[in-house]
């Protein structure tokens, strides 16, 4: 056993809690190996250390109130044993017949959505939109700057408001 | 008065758990007497805060409460007792880092002097410092073993672990705690 699988096991070995197998493999380390003794040593220092800190003190009404809200609890939702505690406890709560009515009416409204939604866009798909459609020239009245001079602002503007109309079709 | 590890009571904790999922406070409540100050410790071990440590405690029993009916007897009451602890904790932990804002103990002891109240302050204070330190699993298998007495398996069971990652996060923690508690080791 090499010395790090030892410093792993010292707890362990400090509270006899080995197999006897390992225990024995864990003290012929420790007679041969000076390192690991002094980790033996600093790991019961330190569980002293750490066990000699002061015990806290519950206190004296937590059982009281403890008990006080668990009557409350039970009180806003029924027996222990029947609480739903979540959505899949309740789903799992509800009678079967129940669940398979349930589970018909939503696969039902779903494949009439789906079909509505499926005509709706294939008239969509059929008809292109007004706006698609529209020339902004005329939409937007510009068909005064129609006659402006090339490499005018005007024409670049008109050149402008036309491009998604063209970009659309 | 005795506690459950001196004798097995009676009834057992499996027998009260098998009443309270049937409806019974009274089992319930014969359950929170035998186990309010394990969860309540652990929590407070492990957040250091008064406060929360009821919290935490309370939001454990609520929860055993309301899953009263899936409890399978052959499971150990207190290691599912600290399962719930430990999850409820780690999560506390994860959204609010602990603070060590209280003492509930009494420090001063009855005759010993002021020097010796004073060290012995400085001490606690150096302890609880370095286990705030420690990240959040190896802060709780350190307060499960050393300070709630659980075996290795039952540390393991409680962390939802293995052993062997049980034994190695044990030695990383006491790694990090000889490091920062150094000044009042070997003396």
């Amino acid at each position: 056993m090499r010395c790090e699988q030892v410093r792993q096991k010292l707890d362990a070995f400090a509270a006899n809690e080995l197999a006897a197998g390992v225990r024995e493999e864990v003290k012929n380390h420790l007679a041969a190996c000076d390192a690991c003794r002094q980790a033996l040593a600093r790991q019961r220092e330190l569980a002293a250390l750490l066990r000699g800190m002061p015990a806290p003190r519950v206190p004296e009404d937590f059982a009281a109130r403890l008990m006080s809200a668990a009557r409350e609890r039970l009180s806003t939702r029924g027996q222990p044993a029947t609480a739903p505690a979540s959505p899949w406890r309740w789903w799992t709560s509800v009678p079967v017949p129940m669940r398979l009515a349930g589970a018909a009416v939503l696969a039902i409204s779903l494949s009439l959505g789906a079909l509505m939604g499926r005509d709706v866009a294939r008239g969509a798909a059929a008809a292109p939109s007004a706006s698609a459609q529209a020339d902004p020239t005329a939409v937007y009245n510009l068909g005064f700057l129609a006659d402006a001079p090339s490499g005018s602002l005007a024409e670049a503007y008109l050149t402008l408001a036309s491009a998604p109309a063209e970009e659309g079709r | 008065m005795t506690t459950p590890h001196e004798r097995r009571p009676t009834p057992s904790d499996a027998e009260l758990m098998l009443a309270t999922a049937a409806g019974n406070m009274g089992a319930f409540e014969q359950l929170v007497f035998r186990y309010q100050a394990a969860a309540w410790n652990a929590a407070y071990r492990f957040l250091g805060d008064a406060a929360e440590a009821e919290d935490i405690a309370q939001q454990a029993f609520l929860n055993i409460l309301q899953a009263a009916e899936r409890y399978e007897p052959s499971a150990s009451f207190r290691t599912y007792l600290y399962r719930v602890v430990t999850r409820l904790c780690i999560d506390r932990s994860r959204k609010k880092q602990p603070v060590y804002t209280d003492d509930l103990s009494a420090r001063a002891t009855p005759g010993s002097s002021p020097a010796d109240a004073a060290e012995r302050g400085e001490r606690d204070d150096a302890v609880r410092a370095a286990l705030a330190r420690l990240p959040d699993r190896q802060r709780m298998a350190v307060v499960l073993r050393y300070y709630e007495g659980l075996s290795g398996p039952e540390i393991a069971a409680a962390m939802g672990a293995s052993v062997k990652a049980i034994e190695r996060l044990l030695a990383r923690a006491r790694s990090g705690l000889e490091q920062d508690l150094a000044d009042f080791l070997g003396k």
